[in-house]
């Protein structure tokens, strides 16, 4: 097993319905880790490589959508595959809204939830880079001084160095200094550049 | 004159004598005629006699027998060639008795067939219409002659039946072989003889229509308790579906994997041998959906047997499980082992299962600060009866509804027919037990239903 087997969660109430699914999903090359409840599911270690979940809409205790609010409510990224032994449209409605990658209506065949899973898994790989990338920015937003800080938020503004002297009330050439540093440590070579990581991880400091 | 009156007195004694010789022989002739006469009259009488009693007092079912019996004695008698009973509903023909002579052709039916517009108009006027040749019919009668000449009639009587209403039928004779009158006296009797044929089959029709009713009001019982069931399993589609649903999911999958499994140069035999018994487990599995739900949608005869009333019970308790866990009720069964069998039918006592606990469902469809709940549970009653227990944990039964719940169509539910309790109490009581709602010391109701144990004599 290499760690970077992407792993598939398989939430649902029947036994043998889990056991075929695993069968199923395992035969493709996933990891698979399967649970009975989504209590259960909720207690498991967290996830650090890609992953989805193969989840059953109608459960006893939490039911399949209660378990996506609570993930959604703890921001944990989260592609779901919903399956459900009885489709009906206003459940799946919510699901999708909800943000689930699709909705299998039970019986469906071993292809149609596998090409569900690797969608679910594309859409998640694609939410772990934005995430690894977000966090190695904020990385660099951390090792900003405070006062490199605040020249940064408004340098992405667009304001000028002596805008900036003003607004801040310190010397043009200092303002200067800073932005030299901030370029620097965010391993900006452009403003361009360095707006679009601000942008990227959201950092406005509103206007004193 | 040589003739002395010994003489004259001797001729004159002799011509008495003569006289009364043929007087007297004459006299036997005629006697014996009569006798003949009287004989057949007395047989006629006898047969006519015995007829009608027959006719008037057979069994409903034996009737068809009877009127044919009836009709071949009476054409025998007559020496007919053919004879024809025909009943007619507002001229439509009905049942058909007839009776004739080898190589006799059949008369068609003379009210229906319009091969007989004079025969049939004279009839349903109440008249008789009777002749010896068909010349003897009158002018406007050309078309019935030309019919009965067709079918070979040379003699024929036909008498309307009434048994003082509507005209019943029609009985007729014809000779074809021969030449057959039709004198009024023996027509006389012959229309008293018709009277017991008009009565037998108004009795028969009379019969059939009480049998009818009686058949439809069963027929309607069936109905409305099949409507009750189909409609108490069409509230549970979603969760049937699920419980089907959930077997076929497992088998496509296994099978898909088992088939993959297959094209590897070397099967791993012990995955696919597991994966075969899953397979037939989740078949096995969705076949009991099935029997299930085909158990209470067939429409059958009522069967009693004796049964055991937890396996009732459990049986419904499979059925509506997931309906319950997708609604967050919890189910709880309690049932007592070593209950005596109940008598009954199986599919109607769990169709009372089914509405109690889809009623109490319902009940706790709306929050009502208590969490929902519901209990089977199953005791003795004494040693000679059985209670089934379905207790919710709902708002309770308002005191105002509490005997009118039973009633049909009365409804306290916003999608309810108002059938469903009202066809289980009937069932019950139909099964010598009783169906009664409770409030609960804590809160909800209870629906309990007793029955007699199996081999005891109703109450």
């Amino acid at each position: 097993m290499t760690g970077t087997a992407p792993t598939v969660f398989i939430v649902d109430d029947d036994a043998s319905v889990r056991r075929s699914l695993t069968r199923v999903v395992s035969a493709a090359g996933y990891r698979v880790h399967v649970f009975a409840s989504a209590q259960e599911f909720l207690a498991r270690e967290p996830s650090t490589g890609p992953c989805c979940l193969v989840l059953d809409v109608r459960m006893p205790g939490l039911n399949g959508l209660d378990l996506q609010k609570a993930l959604a409510d703890a921001h944990h990224r989260a592609a779901i595959v919903f399956i459900t032994g009885h489709g009906d449209v206003a459940t799946g409605v919510e699901a999708m809204k909800a943000g689930a990658v699709d909705f299998l209506t039970k019986p469906f065949a071993g292809k149609d939830l596998l090409d569900a899973i690797q969608r679910a898994l594309d859409r998640d790989t694609r939410a772990l880079d934005t995430e690894a990338r977000v966090d190695e920015i904020l990385q660099r937003v951390k090792r900003l001084t405070p006062r490199e800080t605040e020249v940064f938020a408004l340098v992405v503004t667009g304001m000028l160095n002596k805008q900036i002297a003003a607004a801040i009330g310190v010397g043009e050439g200092t303002v200067k200094v800073h932005r030299a540093r901030v370029m620097a440590k965010m391993h900006a070579a452009s403003l361009a550049e360095l707006v679009r990581l601000a942008d990227a991880v959201g950092v406005i400091v509103p206007r004193t | 004159m040589g003739l002395t009156p010994y003489v004259i007195a001797a001729m004159l004694l002799i011509l008495v004598e003569t006289a009364v010789v043929v007087w007297l022989l004459l006299h036997r002739a005629a006697g014996r005629r009569a006798q003949r006469v009287l004989e057949d009259r007395l047989l006629f009488e006898t047969l006519l006699a015995e007829l009608s009693a027959k006719l008037i007092h057979v069994e409903a079912g034996g009737i068809d027998a009877a009127l044919e019996s009836a009709l071949r004695r009476m054409v025998d008698f007559l020496g007919m060639d053919r004879g024809n009973l025909d009943e007619y509903m507002d001229d439509a023909p009905g049942i058909r008795v007839s009776c004739a002579r080898p190589g006799i052709v059949e008369l068609p039916s003379i009210l229906a067939a319009e091969q007989f517009p004079w025969t049939a108009d004279t009839l349903r006027r109440g008249g008789v219409v009777r002749f010896c040749r068909s010349t003897d019919l009158p002018e406007q009668a050309s078309t019935d002659r030309a019919s009965y000449d067709r079918v070979g009639t040379r003699s024929h009587l036909s008498i309307p039946l009434r048994a003082g209403g509507p005209m019943l039928g029609v009985l007729s004779f014809d000779a074809v072989h021969g030449e057959h009158a039709w004198p009024d006296e023996l027509v006389e009797r012959l229309q008293l003889l018709s009277e017991a044929f008009a009565s037998a089959l108004e009795r028969k029709r009379m019969e059939l229509s009480l049998a009818q009713r009686l058949h439809e009001a069963g027929r309607l019982r069936q109905e409305l308790t099949h409507i009750g069931r189909v409609s108490a399993l069409g509230e549970l589609t979603a969760s049937l579906a699920h419980e089907l649903n959930q077997p076929l999911t497992a088998i496509l999958n296994n099978a898909e994997v088992a088939q993959k499994l297959l094209d590897a140069e070397a099967p791993n035999i012990v995955e696919l041998r597991e994966i075969m018994k899953d397979i037939v487990a989740d078949e096995t599995r969705a076949a009991d959906v099935i029997r299930r739900v085909r158990v209470l949608v067939k429409k059958g005869e009522l069967e009693h047997s004796p049964l055991d009333i937890n396996g009732v019970v459990g049986e419904v308790a499979q059925l509506v499980k997931s309906d319950m866990a997708s609604r967050h009720v919890p189910m709880s069964l309690e049932l007592a082992s070593g209950l005596p069998r109940v008598r009954g039918d199986r599919v109607q006592l769990q169709q009372v299962v089914l509405n109690v606990v889809l009623n109490g469902i319902e009940a706790m469809r709306e929050a009502n600060g208590r969490d929902p709940a519901l209990a089977i549970r199953t005791f003795a009653a004494g040693a000679q009866s059985v209670t089934v227990a379905v207790e919710d944990a709902g708002p309770g039964i308002d005191l105002r509804d509490v005997e009118r719940i039973f009633e049909p169509l009365y409804t306290t539910k916003r999608e309810g027919l108002g059938m469903g309790l009202a066809i289980a109490r009937t069932i019950i009581q139909a099964h010598g037990g009783q169906l009664r709602a409770s409030n609960n010391a804590a809160g909800g109701a209870t629906f309990e239903f007793t029955l007699p144990a199996a081999g005891n004599p109703r109450p």
